[in-house]
């Protein structure tokens, strides 16, 4: 037991504090209830308040009463201190490349593509709302729809509405085609089964730009078929 | 002293026992770890709008039954500490067990959370959201893991009266343990 002692008291770390730790587990509660129901008012900064805020006041509850940081030498918290600037160091350093998809010289097109896809099937998906329960089986059983299939993949090029305006395809060269062009439907050669051909091997089977990629492999024929109608319908005279 | 310690753990530069500076050590390199994971969780977050699709399948009741459960396991670490610095072997001991029956608690909740998740075809590679739920809660679910095996060893030294020092070290451990959490609350549950 000496031994103990000797830790615990040898070093006046452990006297003259005590903290009421019922207590401070009781406040801990107490702003926990509130972190789970401010935010259920659903208004923005009730939530980043009772959300955020009250994390960072919990922790600190925490860090200064449980892990006695506020009793320890001042050097443990420079240490740590060192450590959370890092951290921010390192989160600063990378928030404009990630938080950003696009700045003066540069424009990050797969995460522009992937907000849209994104953006995309979250509409397509929400529209059974207030289901939270039936939500989850809709992803497994989900069957398959030319229509979001096209949101997710065809839309990045070739735009939502078949316009050729599609986020990633702004830079490309030669540009995605425009399906609501007539001109683009005025070669008689471009019927149904190119279209199923240049969605199944690419558009370099073709003679097309090796751009538009083969997307055979996402697709049975029968899916293919609906696609391919799903485009065709973007045609003026459809 | 009846046998010889190695004089790294009793001498100390910075007048702080070498355990507790130890274990400190640890966390200030644990603290760039998930700093870094949430601060690239929060940025990616703001970046990307349609997360909020996905963020809005979490299910917030078991996140905030898991809060309480951690809540409650660092008061009993806590006291733990509290009994031993009384020189309470036993009464460390048995609050130490509680504090691992927390852990293990928490541990079956989120097994039961993980599965309805997966078998919903939430995955870790669903997208880029999940991939990082998955992970920011799965290495704190190592770490949950981690203490309570390392606290179950310390238990049993604590009942026989041995080493009661390191009720604190593992107790400072697990309340990091839980502050992690408290930020992983809001940041995968609330913000929706």
């Amino acid at each position: 037991m000496s031994e103990n002692n000797e830790h615990h008291d040898g070093h006046g770390h452990d006297d003259g504090h005590h903290v009421n730790y019922k207590k401070i587990y009781f406040i801990l509660l107490g702003l926990f209830v509130i972190s789970v129901v401010g935010p259920e008012l659903g208004i923005r900064w009730v939530t980043l308040i009772t959300a955020f805020g009250i994390a960072v006041v919990k922790a600190r509850l925490v860090i200064n009463n449980f892990m006695h940081l506020a009793w320890e030498k001042r050097i443990m918290k420079w240490m740590l201190a060192t450590s959370v600037l890092l951290m921010f160091l390192m989160v600063a350093g990378v928030a404009p490349d990630v938080m950003n998809h696009e700045g003066n010289n540069w424009e990050n097109l797969a995460a522009k593509a992937e907000v849209e896809r994104g953006l995309a099937y979250a509409a397509g998906y929400s529209s059974d709302e207030g289901e939270d329960e039936a939500e989850p089986e809709v992803v497994v059983a989900a069957g398959f729809s030319a229509a979001t299939s096209y949101g997710q993949i065809c839309a990045t090029c070739h735009g939502a509405g078949g316009a050729g305006d599609g986020i990633a395809g702004a830079a490309l060269d030669p540009p995605p085609a425009n399906f609501t062009d007539p001109a683009f439907w005025a070669d008689p050669a471009r019927d149904r089964d190119r279209v199923i051909t240049v969605i199944r091997d690419g558009a370099a089977a073709v003679g097309g730009s090796a751009l538009m990629a083969p997307w055979g492999a996402l697709y049975t024929e029968e899916q293919l078929e609906q696609v391919a109608d799903y485009v065709m319908s973007f045609r003026p005279d459809a | 002293m009846a046998h010889a310690r190695p004089i790294a753990t009793t001498r100390s530069a910075t007048g702080i026992p070498t355990p507790r500076l130890a274990v400190w050590w640890i966390l200030a390199s644990e603290v760039v770890i998930f700093g870094g994971l949430l601060g690239a969780y929060i940025m990616h977050r703001i970046g990307h709008p349609e997360w909020a699709e996905a963020a809005s399948h979490t299910q917030t009741w078991i996140g905030a039954v898991n809060t309480f459960v951690l809540l409650t396991s660092s008061f009993t670490a806590v006291l733990a500490h509290q009994a031993a610095e009384k020189g309470n072997g036993k009464e460390a001991a048995k609050l130490l067990g509680f504090t691992i029956i927390g852990a293990l608690t928490f541990l079956m909740i989120k097994s039961y959370e993980w599965t309805t998740e997966i078998i919903a075809g939430y995955t870790i590679t669903a997208n880029t959201f999940w991939s990082f739920y998955y992970t920011a809660a799965g290495l704190h679910a190592l770490h949950v893991i981690a203490g309570a095996i390392i606290m179950g060893f310390i238990a049993v030294d604590a009942y026989r009266g041995r080493e009661l020092h390191r009720v604190e070290i593992i107790g400072i451990y697990w309340h990091f343990v839980d502050v992690v959490w408290i930020f992983l609350f809001p940041l995968l549950y609330i913000a929706k």
